[in-house]
């Protein structure tokens, strides 16, 4: 068993090795090229970045003791030409926890362009963002990326792409926008071979490959689409925003008892948000309404019950360079009688969970050294998740991060309860061209 | 007799205003007119303006780091409010990126950032006016401009500076809260009002920043600083701030100064 973890963990540094080698060797080859290509007017550039991290706990159940070890090349092309936008992201990773050693994805390929003066059109692989939240989102029914941001990943991997057709009308009473996914895009959620997650049935933290999370997904039919529609508007000063969401849930939390198997249950989505200037800071209050479609009366021990959920938040610069805010979730379970009468004595929910977060950002060295923290913590759960990184901009090019994600809880049962032996510490550089 | 009391005013009204009419040249000699003018030439050429801006950020060790970026500015009202559009090319972890002002001469500027990677437009909370502007030695105020009310003035001297006649004028903040300085020493070019060289001192009088104008030229008619710098004098290093391309009274719309714009740039002025 020694031997083994011993010739795991060489075979490990040897890889680091590879790999560290590998982005010195690009870093180098690029640098060259980046006057000369800026020069010509190149369109391409993008960046290189190398990124370790490892766990703290000994007994993590995954196959790996790191939470990250790739080494990633992100290319950017645009191109603008009559009345047209074309833009495209890649990433082509080298992975070593990942099955795929060497993969790439098409992270956005989109064409945009406006008809009848007033009607913008955005069509391909993209990332939408809408409603108010910090990290935390209610409106926001697009795709997220959990297991990258638990992995130090930059903040952009949180959310992933859709292939969509989006389409926003601006008209003098406000802006009309609709986001069509004909394919149902699921989050990407901790799986157990990066991360371990607390798996109820077995009644322990699980990872590695007789545990990998198997869920079961819509088929790709015309009634099976996603649709995101946001109105919005300005009233003297606030951004006042409703929503409709028409799809599923984006996390598997509804379980097939004849397939055994996780999958994605129907889910609406109305809401409304507001955001404005509010005493030196800007104030935001959110809220919606989840109709779980599979559900309605709330006694099916299988599908989520519905519920309602706001949230308010308030930022401002406490200090200069110094920007601190604060969030309060609350998630309202409806019918929980019901709930707790269908799951037999086996209800780990609560009525109301409530979440608190919040974020300090401070600047140093004229922008040079920046300092960020980021609070999850519910006391109705009883759990945290706890995030910071250091970045050091070493040049206009080169950053340097280091930083953490840090889980507790007093179950695994709650929602970063389940994640708490994966505590990690990263480091990441990053170089840009 | 209210159509007489109205009569009356506008007489009065108006032979005030003859008199300040003929004064013009006597009131040259006061600070404040002088320090308004300057902020209309400075701040508020012509009604709108689009340039091309390279800052260098260079440290105390010798260090540099670029920014490149177009500005758009829009005026509503001369010496009111103002709307600022910014799209970066570089560095390169920044291109792309677009940040909105819209300023308010009552004092509550707005502020948004869209950052393209995550399709996310983000109002920003910055009450103080004196945090860098993108990590240069510029602070928001500097680059959208102090109003010349907020300060008292006083003229200390008329005198030369690098060949230039110039009012030497002292301006103090009226607030006591006021965090950026504690006297500020400015010299205005009696040719066309600029601000040829700013001198910041902090409540022990000592000089803590100096503004500089490296380079004017006349623009469309119009003198414009087009080499800019900023020293910090206590840490030792400096910004300086490159217009090139700039043109006046383009016509540019309001619109563009929305969330629509933030995420779909204006092309007709952003390569």
């Amino acid at each position: 068993m020694t031997n083994l973890r011993t010739i795991k963990i060489e075979m490990n540094l040897k890889r680091f090795t590879v790999s560290l080698l590998g982005l010195m060797l690009l870093v180098s080859l690029l640098s060259p090229l980046t006057p000369a290509a800026s020069a010509q007017g190149l369109p391409v550039y993008g960046f290189v970045q190398g990124l370790w991290g490892g766990f703290l706990h000994e007994r993590n159940p995954v196959p790996s003791e790191y939470s990250a070890s790739e080494v990633r090349l992100q290319l950017k092309l645009e191109e603008y030409s009559g009345g047209a936008e074309f833009f495209a992201r890649t990433d082509f990773v080298y992975d070593d926890i990942s099955d795929d050693q060497y993969n790439w994805e098409l992270r956005e390929g989109y064409v945009k362009f406006t008809l009848f003066n007033y009607v913008d059109f955005k069509v391909g692989r993209q990332i939408s963002t809408w409603g108010t939240g910090d990290l935390i989102f209610i409106n926001d029914v697009f795709a997220k990326d959990y297991e990258s941001f638990f992995s130090g990943r930059d903040d952009q991997y949180l959310k992933a792409p859709q292939t969509s057709l989006r389409v926003e009308y601006y008209s003098p009473y406000g802006t009309f926008s609709v986001v069509w996914t004909p394919e149902f895009t699921p989050n990407r959620i901790p799986d157990g071979m990066r991360f371990s997650y607390f798996n109820p049935m077995v009644g322990d933290f699980v990872g590695g490959e007789p545990f990998v999370l198997m869920a079961r997904q819509p088929e790709s039919t015309w009634e099976n689409s996603e649709t995101a529609f946001r109105y919005q508007n300005s009233v003297s000063g606030w951004a006042l925003a409703l929503y409709g969401y028409r799809g599923f849930y984006k996390n598997p939390v509804g379980f097939d008892p004849m397939a055994m198997m996780p999958y994605y249950p129907r889910l609406n989505v109305y809401g409304a948000s507001v955001r404005g200037q509010f005493s030196g800071g800007i104030l935001w209050v959110e809220g919606g309404y989840f109709d779980s479609r599979g559900d309605s009366d709330g006694d099916n021990p299988f599908v989520p019950n519905s519920e309602l959920q706001g949230l308010v938040g308030y930022e401002r610069q406490v200090a200069t360079n110094l920007t601190a805010n604060i969030q309060y979730q609350a998630q309202y379970m409806l019918d929980h009688d019901k709930y707790v009468a269908s799951q037999m004595g086996g209800a780990t929910e609560d009525e109301l969970r409530s979440l608190i977060t919040s974020r300090l950002t401070k600047t140093l060295k004229l922008e040079t050294i920046v300092l960020s923290s980021f609070i999850f913590y519910s006391p109705s759960d009883e759990d945290v998740y706890y995030r910071f990184n250091v970045d050091w901009k070493y040049s206009d090019n080169m950053t340097l991060t280091l930083g953490g994600n840090l889980f507790d809880g007093t179950s695994g049962a709650t929602e970063f309860g389940a994640f708490m032996l994966n505590d990690n510490l990263y480091g990441k550089v990053t170089y840009g061209f | 007799m209210k159509k007489l009391r109205t009569l009356l005013v506008f007489v009065l009204a108006n032979a005030l205003g003859l008199m300040a009419f003929s004064n013009a040249n006597a009131q040259e000699k006061d600070p404040t007119e002088i320090m308004k003018k300057s902020h209309m030439a400075y701040y508020y050429a012509a009604d709108d303006g689009v340039a091309e801006v390279n800052m260098s950020i260079v440290n105390d060790k010798g260090k540099e780091r670029n920014r490149r970026f177009t500005m758009l500015r829009l005026d509503q009202a001369d010496g009111g409010d103002q709307k600022y559009y910014t799209y970066f090319y570089e560095p390169s972890d920044v291109k792309r990126l677009t940040f909105m002002v819209h300023k308010s001469a009552a004092g509550n500027d707005k502020r948004w950032i869209y950052v393209p990677a995550v399709d996310l437009i983000k109002p920003i909370a910055a009450d103080d006016k004196n945090s860098s502007f993108v990590g240069s030695n510029f602070t928001y105020e500097d680059v959208s401009g102090r109003l010349w009310t907020e300060d008292t003035h006083t003229l200390m001297k008329e005198d030369e500076l690098n060949g230039s006649a110039v009012w030497v004028i002292e301006s103090k903040p009226k607030d006591a809260g006021y965090g950026g300085f504690a006297r500020k020493v400015s010299y205005i070019s009696k040719e066309n009002y600029l601000p040829l060289r700013e001198e910041y001192y902090n409540d022990k009088d000592e000089l803590i920043r100096v503004f500089t104008a490296e380079k004017v030229e006349v623009i469309d008619q119009i003198p414009t600083v087009t080499l800019r710098k900023m020293t910090d004098e206590k840490k030792g290093q400096y910004t300086t701030v490159q217009f090139s391309s700039i043109k006046y009274n383009q016509g540019i719309k309001d619109e563009v100064f929305t969330e629509r714009f933030l995420k779909n740039p204006p092309r007709e002025f952003v390569k």
